[in-house]
């Protein structure tokens, strides 16, 4: 391939919006991730990610939108999961496990009992950026607009009742109120991401940018940016070797989201090893 | 007469529909320095939950005849997620309380509250750092800024003493002893032998709890409150009992 050649790829459309989602959806999950990660929610988030696919199946059967049902699963379970982490009634490592599986297995059973035409399965699994139009682009900005104000205002209640909920209980801050929202916002964040990366690797997006950008701070306020950084330059380089190498983008991006965290890792441990030495 | 801060009634509480702690009566006084001691699982804990307000009441009753008291809380130093990306300034500054919390930016009296109370506490150097990066005792210097930075009427301390050195722990008494002169104070301790010279009166807590008004408690005494403790102050000079003895 020469250098025109590459260079041609960034006149088209599909190109162009391909890497504005990208762009998009790393601003996006900057900012759920860092609490995701924060919070030690992972686990949350794959259950939200997996039982999600539920309402992607039973959309398709109903023949509605496949993300608005997703959205819906991924609200509800997010909640559910929440409500049953508040009451402590039901070992929540357990219920996020029934909630993943069971999401599962609905979209499978959902999508087998779709008459006709069979959705391509991979392309929810997987995602593929490449298909995306300019209305997911505007959903996707409005959403990544209306993240940036609800954090900004809401900054402190955000970092105390998820540092420390008891302590922001005493404080009279409604904590179960600012979890409940955390939960909505995180469940509508993941499920717009999945059409960037899919259902199996989105959760990469809410993770691997924020522990990079711990690499270099451990504060709240900045490892949001710095993480969005991070994961604009990891997904816009995954994308150009996917497009060099032809594989799928999906997968180039985690690539190179973990290897970016890896050889920053490395570089630290090496100059922090040579500083030892040194003293 | 002065009016208690808090008064518990024939208490009953505990977590989901198990109690922990029955027909509790307690009143503390603006002025008390109360050590609440007892064995592991006693109810230490959720006494104090409970009159936070962190804890239902399924029983009795719990009163603020002077209305609630701005309470400052420091809870255990294992509840404290020290990986967590918060700053010292941050931490601090959560414990002020605010009708308008979701206000991003801090009042500039605000402001000056906080940088004096990290000044007074000799924090001011670490106001932009992690908390990961401060000793075991730094933190809790931390801590007990958060709970103090909102004037509290009544500071509850839940076992302030662990993970910290003994020049820290005999600091932070004198801060105590310094703050009880204005404060009302509630301290969980599993080490009585320490606190003891510094509290004014014991609350024995085990399933029940038992109200001694002195620092001074013998292994008689204790056995008749049910509350068994193997480190436990008595005499005039504090000390870990190991057997029975008596006292010139």
């Amino acid at each position: 391939m020469t250098m025109s050649d590459f260079f041609s790829i960034f006149q088209y459309q599909f190109f162009q919006h391909a890497l504005a989602a990208a762009a998009l959806t790393s601003v996006i999950a900057a900012m759920v991730g860092t609490y995701i990660v924060s919070r030690k929610i992972v686990f949350i988030g794959g259950g939200i990610t997996h039982a999600s696919f539920g309402g992607i199946g039973l959309a398709y059967y109903m023949g509605l939108n496949p993300f608005a049902g997703a959205a819906v699963f991924g609200v509800l379970t997010a909640l559910g999961i929440e409500w049953i982490s508040d009451k402590g009634r039901v070992r929540e490592d357990s219920a996020i496990a029934i909630l993943w599986s069971l999401g599962m297995a609905l979209g499978i059973i959902f999508v087998f009992m779709t008459p006709g035409y069979t959705p391509n399965l991979m392309s929810f699994l997987f995602g593929n950026i490449l298909t995306v139009g300019m209305t997911d682009i505007r959903v996707l900005l409005v959403y990544a607009i209306l993240l940036i104000l609800l954090f900004v205002i809401f900054y402190r209640p955000i970092l105390y009742t998820a540092f420390d909920p008891e302590f922001a209980k005493t404080k009279g801050i409604p904590v179960a109120r600012y979890r409940y929202m955390m939960s909505v916002v995180m469940a509508l964040a993941i499920v717009l991401s999945i059409r960037t990366v899919g259902i199996i690797l989105v959760l990469s997006m809410f993770t691997i940018p924020q522990i990079t950008a711990m690499l270099f701070t451990r504060n709240f306020a900045l490892v949001m940016p710095l993480a969005a950084l991070w994961g604009i330059v990891g997904s816009v380089a995954g994308i150009l070797m996917a497009y060099v190498l032809d594989i799928p983008t999906s997968a180039s991006i985690i690539f190179f989201l973990t290897m970016q965290f890896l050889i920053l890792k490395s570089i630290i441990i090496i100059r922090n090893s040579m500083l030892r030495k040194n003293r | 007469m002065t009016e208690p801060l808090v008064h518990l009634e024939s208490v009953t509480t505990g977590y989901h529909t198990t109690p922990v702690l029955r027909n509790v009566d307690l009143e503390v006084y603006p002025g008390d320095f109360m050590g609440i001691i007892g064995p592991n699982g006693g109810g230490k804990t959720t006494l104090i939950k409970l009159i936070l307000g962190l804890q239902p009441l399924f029983k009795g009753k719990l009163h603020f005849p002077a209305g609630r008291p701005r309470m400052g809380y420091l809870p255990q130093a294992s509840q404290v997620d020290r990986s967590f990306p918060i700053t010292v300034k941050e931490l601090v500054s959560s414990g002020m309380k605010t009708r308008k919390a979701w206000v991003p930016f801090l009042s500039a009296s605000q402001r000056k509250r906080l940088e004096g109370m990290l000044e007074e506490a000799g924090l001011s150097g670490y106001a932009g750092k992690p908390i990961g990066e401060l000793s075991g005792g730094q933190l809790q210097k931390a801590l007990l800024c958060r709970a103090l930075i909102d004037n509290p009427e009544l500071l509850i301390l839940d076992e302030p003493n662990t993970h910290v050195d003994k020049q820290f722990e005999q600091e932070l008494y004198q801060w105590l002893q310094q703050l009880n002169k204005s404060i009302a104070i509630l301290l969980v301790s599993h080490d009585i032998g320490t606190i003891a010279p510094i509290i004014k009166s014991i609350a024995c807590v085990n399933e029940t709890l038992h109200y001694h008004p002195s620092n001074q408690l013998s292994e008689e005494v204790l056995k008749v409150y049910n509350c068994p403790v193997d480190v436990i102050a008595h005499g005039p000079v504090p000390h870990r009992v190991l057997k029975s003895h008596d006292h010139e």
